[in-house]
């Protein structure tokens, strides 16, 4: 009895070193990239775009997966894939209930001003405009019905006839974007910082017909006090903190990896 | 001696139990239920409760945009999931909530095959709108560091989506885990005496009695949706809503019975209610209705009547009885609004059920949904014009009118961004559609095909490839997908309650993806109203009644009815306007349907004989997808009268605005890959946007209707 259960013994310790053996060359910091895997990204970049990725994008394509793959064997590394405080505790602070503080480390007074200089332009508020026009639609002559009118109300004469716009007759505040978006974007290009005011201006096109407008109000763009966007700042401040630890965290440990890509794809 | 005595005790005792047992059932039965409403006091409802979950934010400095008395259309898409619900995970999802909103704000998020999705022009609001049903669950099955994930349960989704399994050849292992072992998974229930079980039957909370579930996840899962809601809401600029999908079906045959709930403020319940709570949507409308009652107030809205084999818009209720007032007035008041089309086809009407509409054979989707293989949906109970038709009948049997909904279209999208545009289409589901050889359009290569065979062997499902001119091509049923829709409300601005009550009163309509606008009224003397007048709108809101509305007859005079339509600004220019109406016979209840041009694009008129408009040439290229920029209108306005109206008939009518013809997303792939079109599908299509519509109600009868059979209760 006792033999032959010391002969399994023995075998399991055989197939155990054989398996040691075999998996030793392994090394986990080593990143093999097939060739199926990039062509098959690339083809279905091409296939969705209409066109092959530029070499900018095909590396980035590659740089992209490489990227993930490393985070991937690094959280392994880690024993990220068995139970885990710390991703636990992300995880929490992920899902936040209610109004609960799960921001731990806020950053102080002097980031976020500094940050806030750096990115004045993300917070710009743009300019708007308020102003009211003469529509002639696209089915009916627009352009010399337009053209006759505004000869007309330069001699200030109103006997002409327009047609009623389908989103109304007066804009008030509206910036570039949503003048795009309402009227088309050749039209909105119209609408500068030194645009004339209370006089009839046009006919300008749209993808609607012709228009003859007239802006009462013009607000300038600014940039708003950093009290008055704080939490924004602080929300996006805090992302790109984020960001950068990624980032950061993936260049330090690139180095101990080796790569190997065909070149010649 | 002590036996004796004991016999005569038990002689007495066992039957004065018994009297007692018999006394108090007497009294449950017949009176109050004493003993039940014991019991039942114990119970609390989960599902009931209501959290706030509002998220703080600081004053908003931007300008709030004056509230418009005549109404701004906006538009959006109230159909959105993300990596929450348990199939967008299982096809490779990782996108959240947040992500979704910043897509419709206008930023770019990533597919999960690699490229970018982005919208050309932003929405104006957006509701993300998981699956109820184990939301948040599969999510953590596959991440591998939370304790759900070591079950069983859990072992075949671990790691799912980590990036080296996010590839194209793993689209037939995850068809399998989404139709098999998911529902294998789910199903099983925990023994009954374990203390779960308990809970479940104490707070009313069903899904506690199941292994698999997890209940922290799901309310965490959940609350991050609404706080994500909460976090993008922007009055006056961007408006979401909380809400979710309610994703039940028939028993036996899988007909899809779909809704979307979502709910008004920022409050929320603390979870939502699903098919584990219970399948019938009538409870899902009891739940709303006590939800309501607390203050919160929900609308819920179906979606695939096309694939519900006829039960979306049945005769019946749910379990079989009639349909009756109370009924029609809980559904109405619940569901005011029917997504008509996204993108598993469009379910205005068949072309069995309307033979004589030239434009009904559109975006046709006759599968059930979610059925493996995917099995025939038969047409009639599952289109909604027939569904008006009907309402019309059952309220003429005075069983009241269930079917009075207004439309909205949606995407139904699964990667949280919605593809709108033919030319620039993602489908639907991430990894199993991404790309063109997978969704159909374009021939596949030697080993696809190969795959597809494995996949089709391995999976016992019938052959997916089919042979054609230009190759073999796959063939399961994304063919039939397409790039629809967007809901637009008639709002004053663009804030939760503005919209949300263009909801309620049903002042919507529903686009195929397209920015088609579209106002419509109908009163009576409207035309001394100057079309070319300033106020033609502001004039026309106040003599007449808009979409979504009821028109009371005016003795015998036939109304005015006004249709302005505009067109997308970077679409295909509109080629007409079409107002559908649909009537009864006042004898029988037969139903009727014709489709009347309205208005012409290039000057042309209707010929009075056909009520056509004739052919304005418009045409498209197949070789490159360039379309005729000659013809078509930027706008198109007109009064109308029906020819054929009586006073006395009950009847509906709704707008249909028709682009001029473009090409088909699958006709895009195939131009980009180099391909003729794929020759058994729909090249071109034409664009279009449906209005609510106005329901006209003549005079009550002098005698009213009874029903033969006398099966029906008149209450």
């Amino acid at each position: 009895m006792k033999t032959k259960i010391f002969l399994f013994f023995i075998i399991g310790l055989f197939v155990y070193l054989i398996d040691i053996g075999l998996n030793s060359n392994e090394n986990p910091k080593e990143i093999y990239i097939s060739d199926q895997e990039v062509l098959s990204l690339i083809t279905a970049w091409q296939s969705q775009v209409g066109r092959k990725p530029t070499d900018d994008e095909t590396s980035r394509i590659i740089n992209n997966l490489i990227d993930e793959e490393i985070l991937y064997r690094e959280a392994l590394l880690l024993g990220l894939d068995q139970e885990d405080r710390i991703i636990k505790r992300r995880l929490a602070q992920k899902i936040s209930f209610l109004k609960q503080e799960t921001l731990t480390n806020k950053p102080s007074n002097e980031d976020l001003i500094s940050y806030y200089a750096t990115n004045k332009d993300n917070y710009f508020v743009k300019p708007s405009y308020s102003f009211t026009h003469f529509f002639f639609s696209a089915e009916n002559e627009s352009k010399n019905r337009s053209q006759d009118a505004y000869n007309k109300l330069a001699n200030n004469s109103k006997e002409f006839d327009s047609d009623p716009f389908f989103l109304g007759k007066n804009f008030i505040n509206k910036d570039r974007d949503e003048i795009s978006r309402n009227f088309g974007n050749i039209f909105s290009l119209n609408f500068s910082d030194d645009i004339t005011l209370n006089e009839w201006l046009g006919p300008y096109k749209s993808s609607f017909g012709h228009h003859i407008i007239k802006v009462n109000q013009s607000s300038p763009g600014f940039y708003p006090l950093i009290t008055e966007v704080l939490n924004k700042v602080e929300v996006d401040l805090l992302n790109e903190n984020k960001d950068k630890a990624v980032n950061k965290y993936i260049e330090e440990v690139k180095s101990e990896y080796t790569i190997f890509v065909n070149q010649n794809l | 001696m002590k036996n004796n005595l004991l016999l005569k005790r038990l002689l007495v005792i066992i039957p004065s139990l018994w009297l007692l047992v018999l006394t108090l059932v007497y009294f449950d039965v017949y009176e109050q239920r004493p003993i039940i409403g014991l019991l039942k006091s114990l119970q609390s409802d989960s599902a009931l409760k209501v959290v706030d979950y509002s998220v703080d934010k600081p004053a908003n400095t931007k300008v709030m945009p004056t509230a418009n008395p005549d109404r701004n259309p906006y538009y959006g898409d109230l159909h959105v999931h993300t990596k929450y619900s348990f199939d967008a995970y299982v096809f490779g999802i990782t996108a959240s909530p947040d992500d979704a909103y910043e897509y419709a704000k206008g930023k770019g998020i990533t597919h999960p095959l690699g490229y970018e999705m982005k919208l050309q022009e932003p929405l104006d609001f957006y509701s993300v709108t998981d699956h109820g049903f184990y939301m948040g669950m599969i999510q953590a099955y596959a991440d591998t560091s939370t304790d759900i994930s070591k079950e069983d349960f859990a072992k075949p989704f671990n790691n799912l989506n980590s990036p080296d399994n996010l590839t194209v050849e793993s689209a037939g292992q995850r068809s399998n885990i989404f139709s098999s072992v998911l529902a294998q998974a789910i199903i099983q229930p925990l023994p009954w005496w374990h203390p779960r079980t308990l809970k479940a039957w104490f707070t009313q909370n069903t899904q506690l009695a199941l292994a698999s579930f997890d209940y922290k996840i799901h309310k965490s899962a959940w609350a991050d949706v609404a706080r994500s809601a909460n976090e993008h809401n922007d009055p006056g600029h961007f408006t979401t809503f909380i809400g979710y999908e309610f994703t039940t079906s028939t028993d036996t045959e899988g007909g899809n019975l779909h809704r979307n709930v979502i709910f008004d403020s920022s409050k929320a319940s603390l979870r939502p209610w699903t098919r584990i709570d219970s399948i019938n949507p009538e409870d899902l409308w009891t739940w709303q209705d006590s939800l309501r009652e607390k203050g919160i107030d929900t609308i819920s809205m179906p979606h695939n009547s096309n694939g519900s084999n006829g039960q979306m818009f049945e005769m019946e209720t749910f379990k079989g009885d009639a349909i009756n007032k109370a009924y029609a007035e809980k559904r109405m008041r619940n569901e005011p609004l029917v997504e008509i089309t996204q993108v598993k086809g469009t379910s205005e009407t068949h072309p069995l059920l309307s033979p004589d509409d030239d434009w009904a054979d559109f975006e046709i989707m006759d599968k059930r949904v979610g059925s493996r293989p995917p099995t025939y949906s038969k047409p009639s109970g599952g289109y909604v014009r027939e569904a008006y038709q009907n309402g019309l009948t059952l309220g003429w049997t005075n069983q009241g009118n269930p079917y009075k909904f207004g439309l909205i279209g949606s995407s139904d999208t699964h990667t949280g961004a919605g593809a709108y545009d033919e030319s620039n289409y993602w489908s639907k589901i991430g990894l199993l559609d991404g790309d063109p050889i997978n969704r159909g359009s374009v021939p596949a290569n030697a080993k696809q095909q190969q795959q597809l065979k494995d996949y089709m062997e391995a999976f016992n499902q019938p052959n997916a490839l089919i042979e054609l001119e230009e190759g073999n091509y796959a063939n399961t049923g994304f063919t039939q997908w397409g790039a629809s829709g967007l809901a637009v409300a008639w709002a004053e601005e663009n804030t939760r309650e503005s919209i949300f009550k263009a909801f309620k009163r049903k002042e919507t309509f529903a686009t195929t993806g397209t920015r088609i606008a579209v106002r419509f009224f109908a009163g009576y003397d409207l035309q001394t109203i100057d079309l070319d007048s300033d106020n033609l709108v502001s004039q026309a809101y106040s003599k007449a009644v808009t979409m979504g509305s009821d028109l009371m007859h005016d003795e015998n005079k036939s109304p005015d009815f006004l249709v302005w339509a505009q067109r997308d600004k970077n679409g295909a220019a509109l080629q007409r306007v079409q107002i559908v109406k649909g009537w009864i016979d006042m004898g029988s209840g037969t139903p009727y349907e014709k489709v009347f041009d309205v208005a012409c694009s290039d000057g042309m008129n209707v010929d009075p004989e056909t009520n056509r408009c004739p052919d304005n040439g418009a045409r498209v290229n197949i070789n490159d997808c360039s379309i005729s920029q000659d013809v078509g209108a930027a706008e198109l306005k007109s009064y109308w009268n029906d020819p054929e109206f009586d006073p006395k008939v009950k009847s509906f009518y709704y707008v249909r605005v028709l682009e001029n013809p473009s090409c088909r997303w699958s006709t895009w792939d195939a131009v980009k890959a180099g391909f003729k079109p794929r020759e058994d599908i729909h090249d071109t299509i034409q664009e279009r946007a449906w209005s609510s519509p106005i329901w006209y109600i003549p005079a009550v009868n002098e005698y009213s209707v009874i029903p033969l059979g006398g099966t029906v209760a008149i209450d």
